[in-house]
């Protein structure tokens, strides 16, 4: 994953509309540019979903599977609505997802049952991103050590303790719009950190793999 | 000018804002998730910007618990 060094992008071009219509029916009637439309947007967008999800185990595999599993689908007529397509896909992914989950904790009842320890599988990062998230750790500490002791701790209470936003405002007597500056001006100074850190790098992020 | 900005109304509501990206981020955003998450599957673009609100989020979450 690619660390927060990518210029502010809020103010980016919005994506085209896509003609999900379009696409549905080329795969429906096989065209081979259907296919490659369908796999060019899986392969990102779902490859994140994964990820994000399930760690980078068998990435590739699980792509490729529910590509197939979307593509058979659709050719099959399962898509009633060609214009929510990407609902659809959500909800095939979100089964998968639910499914590898399941698959695993039932693994792991099985190992731990015939081999105490034995570990279920390795999500932990590879180790440039080890080494990316220990970065950008420092660069956090960095910046909250350099607050004031009330923004360290409206930052503490809402990314560490979860507590929600009204309760922080209320508690600390902040308004919304102070509450907000604080986590904007310290995200801004992370991005700004990280982009004169990373500079020189290529992008690390599944995103574009 | 009208038109203008009617696109330029519609291109801002085309991707979820800085706080939503967060509260997905952070397990929290629930009754828009649905929109959210169907947008992020073919958004490169805010898919990159979930991978940052993520770093992000996550190096807090770090480097609180260790000051």
């Amino acid at each position: 994953m690619n660390s927060a060094v990518e210029p502010d992008v809020q103010t980016g071009p919005a994506p085209p509309d896509p003609s999900w219509c379009d696409l549905v029916e080329r795969i429906r009637t096989a065209d081979p540019s259907g296919m490659e439309g369908l796999y060019s947007i899986l392969a990102k967008g779902v490859r994140y979903y994964l990820w994000r999800q399930l760690g980078p185990q068998d990435l590739d595999d699980k792509v490729h599977d529910l590509f197939l599993t979307v593509n058979q689908s659709i050719r099959n007529g399962e898509l009633r609505e060609p214009a929510r397509l990407m609902g659809y896909v959500r909800t095939i992914v979100r089964r998968q997802v639910a499914a590898d989950i399941h698959g695993a904790v039932q693994s792991r009842r099985t190992r731990v049952a015939l081999d105490s320890g034995v570990p279920l599988s390795d999500h932990r990062p590879d180790p440039e991103h080890q080494m990316i998230e220990r970065q950008n750790q420092d660069l956090a500490m960095r910046i909250l050590g350099s607050l004031h002791k009330r923004d360290r701790q409206v930052l503490t209470r809402f990314y560490l303790r979860e507590e929600p936003a009204e309760q922080i405002c209320r508690e600390m007597d902040l308004t919304e719009t102070q509450f907000r500056l604080i986590k904007s001006r310290a995200k801004a100074r992370f991005t700004e950190l990280g982009r004169r850190r990373l500079a020189p790098r290529a992008g690390l992020s599944p995103v574009t793999h | 000018m009208h038109i203008d900005m009617v696109a330029m109304a519609q291109e801002l509501n085309s991707h979820p804002d800085e706080g939503e990206l967060e509260k997905y981020s952070m397990g929290d955003l629930r009754e828009e998730e649905d929109r959210f998450e169907e947008h992020l599957l073919h958004c490169e673009h805010c898919q990159r910007r979930l991978a940052e609100t993520d770093a992000y989020v996550a190096a807090m979450r770090r480097a609180a618990a260790a000051i």
